[in-house]
């Protein structure tokens, strides 16, 4: 994930490069045969398990096997046998998992114009190549609504890995959304430096827990916040997957659902109607790209409504970044009646009032 | 106040793992072995303490023993390279980390330890002497472990300095030659000092799981090998300035994330960076006060092989 780094930029730089149009016509030849490349372990618990749960809920949708390899490191001489080897098998929808994957697709789409290449938070695109990724700040925003709701001190923490675009917006709908329930909710954000380190997760989340603040909110890639959250008795909320599996103090969970784009993908793909984009394919809730898992026990039966009501406008595409928005030092960021573009929310570099943060 | 509280009480659970591994790697090094698999002992042990606790139960003290247990049984592969094979130290030492990263994600997955938390060891309450304010959370309200690392030290600073075999320990770090000829055997006092700094850096990485995450992810020990080796340099093969540097470490481990609670402006980079900034400080310092050359043990990196010329 911390390979997503640069991602704000380069879509940026994407925005404004030309590629050709893509043209509508079947691409790959005969019935389609997905398979997976995941470049860490399939069971982390958090985004590469996601993806293979998605893959195991298109099998059964489509009533397909889709194979899948694991531990494929980010960099070209290690990606390409792989792709090659399920293309040589007769394999002609290649799914990756990683940021890193991006060129070496790029180059291998090139190669295999007959092959369709999906790459979840990639930064490449062609014909033959699309990216995807969520508009996570919509599930986040959702959560911190439940984080604000149960919510006694006001006070929220979040733990977060590095402060750039795909970080910094969910800490903002979390901070946003809380604000809904409890206008003088704060959101206090600590940066690990790292997307996989539970020393200095639990160090963070410690830390914030002896600050007053009583829900966690986090985007990292393990569970630790929510290991915490149950032993200090508080509570949390999670990133990736349902974390209510590792704690019961996760009250609410912004979880990719993959599968409910990848499964219409795959079928345009097969009967020809699938498209790419130049962009990739950024996607909302109602496209299936995030969704919340919500809510737990402490979350009242009204605030539940009101979430849901929530998740209901964001479907019929209210934009959570709609102005008149200010960040934290008051400078306008979105006008009033205007809504923040893609890319400045790629490039993200700024907090809303009411997230403290380094 | 409670800032303060709050923060010196949990530099010793940061300073715990630092500690004991540079305490490892220093009689191991004494001994005139280079040990550049700080990173790969540690994350063997730290799996090791973590899968005792999945799979075999809730004992945490066992957990920890077996994690030392495990590095050194990487240890005796390490042993037999550089002591037996006479192998490169610096190439070993390497090998040693890819191995351990490699070997401890295929077993740590293929056993199913991956995210599995468990509750690990708790600290120690003293009852009214934890409560105690101020002094009392910070002295007495740390896991048994810190404790047992005070201990070692006392122990591990009389055997080096005040007994026979320590003397022999430090003699064969600078002049195996010597030794020899007195009748030491260099290759068993090596392969000696090998497995029991091996055994605590593996306790290093069980601590790092069974006390302080209490879960297993792959890399958990995130660099902090590399920092027990610069510690080791930091404190140039001396157990008190490890102590020192170990403490140092875990003071400024337990200020980051506490500076950010309270929500100090400061860019996040460069706290990240402050340890390893302090590092090089005092390298610099300990340079320029001149006295590395008779603190480095002179035949360290270099294999023994009886009459041969150097």
């Amino acid at each position: 994930m911390n390979k997503l780094l640069t991602t704000s930029l380069l879509i940026i730089i994407g925005l404004f490069s030309i590629t050709k149009a893509a043209v509508a016509e079947q691409i790959i030849k005969g019935d389609p045969k997905p398979a997976m490349i995941i470049f860490s372990q399939k069971n982390d618990g958090g985004w590469s398990q996601a993806l293979d749960e998605a893959r195991l809920k298109v099998e059964a949708d489509l009533g397909i096997s889709i194979p899948v390899v694991e531990n494929v490191p980010e960099n070209a001489a290690a990606v390409k046998p792989a792709v090659e080897l399920f293309i040589d098998r007769g394999h002609n929808i290649i799914i990756g998992s990683a940021f890193g994957y991006s060129d070496a697709f790029k180059e291998l789409a090139e190669k295999h114009p007959d092959v369709v290449f999906l790459n979840p938070a990639g930064t490449t695109n062609a014909d033959n190549l699309m990216s995807f990724y969520g508009r996570t700040y919509e599930s986040q925003y959702l959560c911190g609504m439940a984080a604000g709701a149960i919510s006694k001190s006001g006070k929220l923490g979040f733990v977060a890995a590095n402060p750039f675009g795909l970080v910094n917006w969910t800490v903002n709908a979390y901070a946003m959304g809380a604000q809904q329930m409890n206008p003088d909710a704060t959101v206090t954000v600590i940066f690990t430096g790292a997307w996989n380190d539970p020393v200095k997760e639990r160090a963070a989340t410690e830390a914030l827990t002896e600050q007053g603040i009583d829900v966690i909110g986090q985007h990292v890639d393990t569970p630790t916040p929510q290991i915490v959250s149950e032993e200090k008795d508080i509570y949390s909320t999670g990133h990736h997957r349902d974390l209510s599996e590792f704690s019961a103090a996760t009250q609410c969970s912004s979880v990719w659902v993959w599968e409910r784009f990848l499964t219409p993908e795959i079928k345009k793909i097969a009967d020809g109607t699938w498209e790419s984009s130049q962009w990739g394919a950024f996607l909302s809730i109602s496209q299936g790209g995030t969704d919340i898992a919500c809510c737990g026990d402490a979350v009242s039966d009204t605030d539940k409504s009101k979430i849901m009501k929530a998740r209901d406008e964001i479907m019929a595409g209210k934009h959570v970044f709609a102005g008149p928005l200010k960040d934290a030092s008051g400078t306008v960021r979105v006008k009033e009646g205007d809504v923040l573009g893609d890319g400045d929310l790629w490039g993200m570099d700024w907090f809303v009032d009411g997230v403290i943060s380094q | 106040m409670d800032f303060l509280v709050f923060w010196l009480s949990n530099v010793p659970s940061f300073a715990a793992p630092f500690a004991l591994g540079v305490l490892g790697m220093i009689i191991c090094e004494r001994s005139g072995v280079l040990n550049l698999g700080a990173e790969g002992f540690v994350l063997v042990g730290a799996m090791s303490g973590a899968g005792v606790l999945i799979s075999l139960g809730d004992y945490p003290l066992s957990a920890i023993i077996i994690a030392g247990a495990s590095a050194s049984a990487l240890g005796l592969l390490f042993g037999f390279l550089v002591v037996l094979l006479r192998v490169n130290q610096v190439i070993a030492g390497l090998i040693m980390v890819f191995l351990a990263q490699g070997l401890t994600s295929l077993i740590s997955r293929n056993m199913g330890w991956v995210n599995k938390p468990f509750s690990g060891l708790g600290r120690i309450d003293f009852g009214f002497l934890t409560d105690i304010p101020f002094l009392g959370p910070v002295i007495f309200g740390q896991d048994i472990i810190v404790y047992i690392t005070i201990l070692l030290y006392i122990l591990s600073f009389y055997f080096i300095y005040r007994t026979n075999i320590g003397l022999r320990l430090r003699a064969v770090g600078e002049n195996p030659d010597a030794v020899d000829a007195a009748g030491g055997n260099v290759i068993l006092l090596r392969f000696m000092a090998i497995l029991i700094g091996a055994f605590f850096l593996g306790v290093a990485g069980g601590y790092l799981t069974v006390v302080v995450a209490k879960i297993w992810v792959d890399g958990i020990s995130g660099g902090r090998g590399w920092i027990i080796i610069a510690l080791v340099i930091f404190a140039r093969w001396q157990l008190w300035r490890s102590i020192i540097g170990a403490v140092l470490f875990g003071c400024i481990e337990a200020l980051i994330p506490r500076l950010a609670a309270v929500g100090v402006q400061l860019p996040q980079y460069f706290i990240l960076m402050l340890p390893y900034v302090v590092t090089i400080l005092v390298m610099i310092w300990s340079n320029l006060k001149g006295n590395n050359k008779q603190d480095t043990p002179l035949a360290l990196g270099r294999p023994y092989l009886r009459e041969e010329r150097h």
